[in-house]
């Protein structure tokens, strides 16, 4: 059973029509429209783990599989276990690590992630 | 309290209305087919325009309100600009205004099911919808940001507003949870979330969809393109015998005989039963409405006669 609300008189010749142009709207779709294909097309700033750079669906499907990675929290590679068998491999990679470039992105896109979103 | 219209005339819903009215939750249902990934394609990198945790198992699109945050915590990093959301919000918003909340979002339907148990339901305010721009602007946007620029990523920050979201308590919370739970490893979801989910559950016994009306970020965001949306509610004047119909009949709390295309409004159409109200599309020319009268020729100027 529907309760009337009570509502105070209303002049029904007095009311706004309320009765909207068609030009704003279509405008505001129209801008909208071309938006999304802006996006389709967009190539981000944010590279990929593949060195690739990442386009703007890549890198907003990574904020739900958590594809994310940051480069503050990446951990250095591991150092080989010393031995006299590895001594040469162990100055190898001494000198790769002196001569390794610092990273160069903060965070890309791991294109391959599929965890769920820890949130 | 008797209704103070002088003359209440006890209408009854129209036609329309009523088709409208029984239509409504099969159109919902059908959405759920759209949102709920029914080819098990997953294209979380296209935002939808509803509100839909992208952490669901089953969800196909990503969450315009989560893409948002993870965007403003980006943005310290990362400067971006989210084209494809925004196109997304805009398009929709220009079309309909805020009936994607009405007849497509998979939350508000179910708080519309839920808001179909019979429990005194409690009115609130007209303010209380101003706090969907709060969460909107501080919980999305700016929170996010902010601790983004402490160097906290998004997955780790302790408040935002997927953290804090029942939609996703619910949708990915609780299967996440019961697979957790079936597997020995406990239940998965923060006691907080929990207790936000179970917050929620308890709200629609009193408050019809309480998350629409007071916090949802997306829907306040759609309904400001009411104003001026393609698709929009015309006011008949003809057809107004001032029975308060159109009030009574919307569970949004807005003023309807007042002015209906406004930012609390959902455009479930169950004002438009009364016939005064009409669901109508703004075409490049609308004739449906009489021109003004044109305004008498003054006296005071000379009239010109034609020369033959």
């Amino acid at each position: 059973m529907l309760t009337r609300v009570p509502q105070p008189p209303v002049n029904p010749a007095l009311r706004d029509l309320e009765r909207h142009d068609f030009w704003p709207g279509f405008i505001a779709a129209l801008i909208g429209g071309v938006l999304v294909f802006c996006g389709a097309q967009h190539l981000t700033g944010v590279d990929t783990v593949e060195g690739n750079t990442a386009w703007e669906t890549q890198l907003m499907r990574a904020f739900s599989v958590g594809g994310l990675q940051y480069a503050d929290q990446m951990a250095p590679p591991a150092s080989p276990k010393p031995d006299n068998a590895a001594a040469g491999a162990l100055d190898h990679w001494a000198r790769q690590d002196a001569n390794a470039a610092p990273l160069t992105w903060k965070v890309r896109v791991d294109t391959g992630a599929k965890k769920a979103c820890p949130t | 309290m008797e209704c103070q219209v002088p003359e209440c005339k006890q209408r009854q819903p129209t036609e329309l209305g009523r088709k409208l009215s029984r239509l409504r939750p099969w159109v919902q249902s059908g959405f759920l087919g759209v949102w709920l990934a029914p080819l098990g394609q997953w294209l979380h990198g296209i935002p939808g325009c509803v509100f839909h945790c992208y952490s669901c198992p089953l969800s196909s699109f990503g969450c315009p309100v989560g893409i948002a945050a993870n965007y403003a915590a980006l943005l310290p990093v990362t400067l971006e600009v989210p084209y494809m959301l925004l196109g997304v919000l805009v398009f929709t918003g220009a079309l309909g205004g805020s009936i994607v909340c009405g007849w497509a979002c998979p939350f508000g339907f179910l708080q519309d099911l839920l808001g179909r148990i019979t429990t005194r339901k409690v009115a609130l305010p007209g303010w209380a919808g101003h706090s969907r721009y709060a969460v909107l602007v501080g919980l999305v946007m700016l929170l996010p940001l902010v601790l983004g620029f402490k160097g906290i990523p998004f997955e780790e920050q302790v408040v935002s507003i997927c953290r804090l979201c029942p939609a996703g308590a619910l949708e990915a919370g609780v299967p996440y949870s019961l697979e957790s739970l079936l597997a020995g490893k406990g239940w998965l979801m923060s006691g907080c979330k929990t207790g936000i989910l179970v917050a929620f559950f308890a709200s629609t016994l009193f408050i019809h969809r309480p998350w629409c009306r007071i916090f949802c970020p997306l829907g306040g965001l759609l309904s400001l393109f009411n104003r001026f949306s393609l698709f929009h509610l015309r006011f008949n004047p003809k057809e107004c015998v001032e029975c308060n119909l159109c009030r009574s009949r919307c569970q949004m709390g807005v003023k309807v005989d007042q002015r209906v295309n406004v930012s609390g409004c959902i455009r479930c159409l169950e004002c438009a039963t009364c016939g005064a109200l009409e669901p109508c599309f703004a075409f490049p020319k609308d004739t449906s409405t009489p021109p003004p009268p044109k305004a008498p020729p003054d006296s005071a100027s000379p009239t010109i006669p034609s020369i033959s």
